[in-house]
């Protein structure tokens, strides 16, 4: 009773027989919180339905979409690379809408995204080896010398 | 998910049961781990044609001969066939046989055009003067899209035999696996095409007369 007593007297849990204020931060966390209010939830939201991370496949609908989006970046590169002024530019930008392409198929038509995580620790594992073996080589023939024909 | 039946054995999502102790199914385990290394197959033939990049001495270079219209239109030939696998499992998997029959036709004849432009740019290309002899760049190009070719065949053979048992009712949605198994491989082909596209095509399609290079007179 005592302890109760004390409680109610110096740690405010709503509202004693004091009668305080409600402050704001009492108050349940208002919907539309965040730069962009319910937009990022909702989009995540929505990503898992489109994405069936419930689910074990996608629909055709939704293969469909992803094949119109890799026409529409593979119509982007080719574009992209008849435009001469974007000079140095042109290569970090093909390799970025290469590596959506890349992203896009191995996720989806690959099924990594729908299917157990083991497999894309596996195919993520060989790739991070062989993307250091390549590096090295690069490396190694770089600093090696050259050689010409 | 996966259901289990016995210690060893365990039901998949689409009815298939599997004999492992893992929970995963070993065949695919075993074509992910095989996926995992072509990918450093192909790494160290990307590398290699990116250490010699620049390095031919004589012509043609490749601003000279590669035709980028013909390889964009073969490019979207391909991801359209990788579309088409996709939704040729999805067909088989929900057990309807003529549309599961007829995307995976889809592949293969979309494969086949894929091929017969390869056929197309190596042929132009040797006829130009550019042969694997000739220089660099035509050494590490036919090897690296060549290797690529000859598994776009094994592919094209593959899907055929599986069409073949498709149509005889050998391939159903019990053991779809075995069509998994091959659009993971062909799904493969296409991402290393999507890496080769850009690599030879789109960045060093304008690479010209190196320093101290011979300039490429045609014909």
């Amino acid at each position: 009773m005592a302890n109760n007593f004390w409680n109610r007297l110096l740690y405010h849990s709503g509202n004693g027989w004091w009668e305080l204020p409600k402050t704001p931060w009492e108050e349940p966390k208002p919907k539309m919180e965040g730069p962009f209010g319910d937009g990022v939830p909702i989009i995540q939201r929505m990503f898992n339905r489109i994405t069936a991370a419930q689910l074990l496949h996608g629909t055709p609908a939704f293969y469909t979409m992803i094949g119109a989006i890799l026409s529409i970046i593979t119509l982007i590169e080719v574009w992209a690379f008849n435009i001469q002024e974007l000079g140095k530019m042109l290569l970090p930008l093909m390799l970025l809408l290469s590596l959506g392409k890349f992203v896009l198929v191995v996720a989806f038509f690959m099924h990594l995204r729908f299917d157990r995580k083991y497999y894309a620790w596996v195919f993520t594992g060989c790739m991070l080896l062989g993307v250091a073996m390549f590096i090295a080589v690069l490396a190694l023939i770089n600093f090696g010398g050259q050689t010409q024909q | 998910m996966t259901t289990a039946t016995s210690t060893y054995e365990v039901k998949t999502e689409h009815g298939e049961v599997v004999n492992t102790s893992t929970g995963l199914s070993n065949k695919k385990l075993l074509m992910w781990s095989f996926l995992g290394s072509d990918v450093m197959f192909f790494g160290a033939f990307i590398a290699t044609f990116l250490v010699y990049r620049d390095r031919s001495l004589v012509g043609p270079y490749p601003s000279d001969i590669l035709d980028i219209p013909i390889t964009s239109v073969s490019t979207f030939v391909l991801l359209m066939s990788s579309l088409a696998m996709v939704l040729a499992l999805s067909y088989v998997q929900q057990g309807r046989k003529i549309l599961g029959a007829f995307w995976i036709a889809s592949v293969v004849v979309l494969g086949i055009i894929f091929m017969l432009f390869q056929v197309y740019e190596f042929t132009t290309f040797a006829q130009e003067g550019l042969t694997p002899r000739t220089n660099l760049f035509g050494t590490t190009f036919f090897i690296l899209t060549g290797l690529h070719g000859a598994h776009v065949t094994i592919g094209v053979l593959w899907l055929s035999f599986l069409l073949y048992a498709h149509l005889k009712g050998a391939l159903r949605a019990n053991n779809a696996i075995d069509l998994e198994l091959a659009g993971l491989y062909w799904h493969f082909v296409d991402i290393v095409w999507i890496v080769i596209f850009t690599v030879i095509y789109l960045i060093s399609a304008r690479d010209g007369v190196p320093p101290g290079g011979v300039p490429w007179v045609h014909g």
